[in-house]
């Protein structure tokens, strides 16, 4: 019994994948065709990209809700280089790139030294993100992108996607960074438990403070990507994103008080993610209803984990802390 | 992270709080109650300097009565995080509950009926999240945040994206109406803090709130029938969403499904400026009155500062991390 629940715990995510795509097979032929798997694969990637960010703050038992305004920040500060100062594409990416990086220190910084809840810190970041953004574009979408830029997100190599080879890049970093380096093991041990992490030698706020800087970066990273595939910055872009990306990490086994989570998890709660849009916009559903089903199936896939993983209900282990909050 | 002996300081205060029978955190406490009131203060003595139409009577119930919208929101808020949990769905449980309350009374409804009717639609939006959280053991972060996006779609959805408007003074007289010099909006804040306060200080409900809060397991073991009272909790909250949304749809004579997108944030902020505890446990309603009275007075500047809407959420996100950081710092020493 126990055995089966570990297995079930460990691959609920993959099941319910798998799950979704059979009942999506049935229900119409235009899915499983290999355009529109490669269609999935892209509209995942992004998301993939940026919850793997999510995923090292959700480890270290935080969280990061700025991801969704620093994506549309990101993006819309290098495509203003570009278009408004005509910097190059290189130097544009840079730049944006490190603005990434430089909110997600903010954050890290807000969380260590100012000793706020990871919750509240970024969220304001996430309203000052924003309103940044909004300042910077004045509301309007900065379009007229080159080229070469644009090849990022709508470009392809020997046939495979660039926001595709993009995220398996960033996965392997990280699952290397996660499974093969000390500060791995020292990210895990931090969310297992942060006093017991500090006295046995565990540089605590450093470790935290790469993990919130890491999530911006991806998170700009994200943004880049996202510009690019859509040949236009617009400033409400993002909106909810940190919503899916946080749903990726826990349908990938994350748990929210810390401690557990794994790359490969994260892109098979991105696969979920990304399939479920597609599905719903194959199925024809109006958008409204897409949000009502959205919520629905985020909801019952973490309760599913939740049932998965802990057995039979008792009230014993009501998830009623969040960590990092005291 | 904490030095050792920061940690052997704060057990020894403890300790000496239970030989003095309260005493220097008491006083901290005190100390941090006085800044939160200064602070208010203070941003009032900035605005007033800053533009002479602040310390206006008609300006200041004009604060009031846009802070109280806020205000009853945040008082569920309150109660919820009081418990450890949090409630991310209250934007959209207040648009769903007020396009309904608005298409029954523009379909020829009393009006006391559709009011109900949203009150105790909120109430059940809110006790499925408690449900979710107690039952089916959702992070209260999760189960709202699926309730934030499943209520937003019902609403888009229920009105097909159009604004309902048009509605009967009697339907409008929560938002919109006045008993003697004040704005009836005020009058229910203040009902509902009362109500709120009374709810923490003097009943068994409300002991059991902050012991659940402090420690769930220890609050189960003692008998307390933690599930209901989560349930309870949430329902609460989704409760004056309603309440709050029958006021903000009255005052503004339309009911957009739009309505409310990032009340949680404000709400949030209100309580946890006002020194509760985000944990959990412990918590000081009129701090959240202040907080939500902080936020009114911001929003208010930001409007005869002129200071254009871009930089509006750059400046609110700003000032609200920088007040929650000096709250920290005189918490702290």
């Amino acid at each position: 019994m126990r055995g089966l629940r570990d297995f079930l715990g460990r691959w609920s995510g993959g099941l319910v994948l798998l799950a979704l795509w059979l009942a999506l097979t049935l229900m119409t032929p235009r899915f499983l065709t290999p355009s529109n798997l490669l269609n999935v694969a892209l509209q995942s990637s992004i998301l993939a990209v940026v919850a793997l960010g999510m995923t090292l703050t959700i480890i270290s038992g935080g969280i990061d809700l700025s991801v969704g305004s620093v994506v549309a920040f990101t993006g819309a500060l290098t495509a203003g280089l570009m278009v408004r100062n005509s910097w190059p594409v290189g130097g544009a990416i840079l730049v944006g790139l490190a603005a990434g990086l430089a909110m997600g220190l903010l954050n890290g910084a807000l969380v260590i030294y100012g000793r706020l809840v990871p919750f509240i810190a970024t969220l304001s970041t996430m309203a000052i993100a924003r309103g940044l953004t909004l300042v910077y574009t004045r509301g309007y979408p900065i379009s007229g992108l080159p080229e070469a830029f644009t090849f990022l997100g709508t470009g392809d190599v020997l046939g495979i996607p660039m926001p595709v080879l993009v995220m398996m890049a960033v996965a392997a970093g990280i699952s290397l960074l996660l499974n093969h380096t000390p500060w791995g093991l020292h990210l895990y041990a931090v969310g297992g438990g942060e006093d017991l992490a500090w006295l046995s030698g565990v540089r605590v706020k450093r470790i935290k403070g790469l993990v919130y800087g890491m999530s911006g970066l991806l998170a700009g990273l994200g943004g880049i990507l996202l510009t690019a595939r859509l040949w236009s910055a617009q400033p409400n872009v993002g909106i909810g994103l940190e919503l899916e990306a946080i749903a990726a990490s826990v349908l990938g086994g994350a748990s929210l008080s810390g401690g557990y989570g794994s790359v490969r998890g994260t892109l098979v709660g991105a696969l979920v993610m990304g399939t479920v849009g597609n599905g719903l916009n194959l199925l024809e559903v109006p958008s409204y209803h897409q949000q009502i089903i959205k919520g629905l199936i985020f909801i019952l896939a973490v309760g599913l984990d939740q049932l998965l993983k802990t057995g039979p209900l008792s009230a014993r282990s009501i998830p009623m802390r969040r960590r990092g909050a005291s | 992270m904490d030095h050792p002996s920061a940690e052997r300081m704060r057990g020894l205060e403890q300790s000496a709080k239970v030989m003095l029978g309260f005493g220097a955190l008491e006083a901290r406490e005190r100390w941090t109650r006085v800044g939160l009131v200064l602070t208010l203060a203070a941003f009032c003595a900035v605005l007033s300097l800053l533009s002479p139409r602040f310390l206006t009577s008609s300006n200041l119930i004009n604060v009031v009565r846009q802070a109280s919208i806020n205000g009853i929101i945040a008082v569920g808020m309150t109660l919820v995080i009081l418990t450890g949990g949090i409630d991310l769905s209250v934007g959209s449980v207040l648009a769903f509950t007020g396009v309904v309350a608005a298409s029954l009374v523009t379909a020829g409804q009393p009006s006391a009926l559709a009011m109900v009717s949203a009150l105790i639609l909120g109430s059940l939006l809110g006790m499925l999240n408690g449900a979710a959280v107690a039952y089916l053991r959702i992070p209260p972060f999760i189960a709202t945040l699926g309730m934030m996006t499943v209520a937003r779609g019902l609403a888009l959805s229920y009105t097909q994206g159009r604004p309902i408007t048009g509605f009967p003074e009697s339907f409008r007289w929560l938002g919109a109406g006045w008993i003697g010099p004040l704005p009836v909006p005020i009058l229910v804040m203040a009902l509902v803090f009362g109500l709120g306060g009374f709810l923490l200080s003097y009943t068994v409900f409300g002991e059991r709130l902050l012991a659940i809060g402090n420690n769930p397991a220890a609050a189960r073991a003692t008998g307390i029938p933690l599930r209901q009272h989560l349930v309870l909790t949430y329902g609460l909250s989704g409760f004056l969403a309603a309440l709050a949304g029958l006021i903000l749809i009255g005052r503004l004579d339309s009911a957009p499904p739009t309505l409310g997108v990032g009340y949680e944030f404000d709400a949030i902020a209100a309580v946890v400026i006002g020194g509760t505890r985000l944990s959990g446990g412990e918590g000081w309603l009129g701090g959240t009155l202040i907080g939500a009275l902080i936020i009114g007075v911001l929003n208010n500047g930001i409007n005869l500062l002129n200071i254009p809407s871009f930089y509006e959420q750059v400046f609110k996100g700003g000032v609200i991390a920088a007040a929650l950081l000096l709250h920290r710092a005189l918490r702290r020493e």
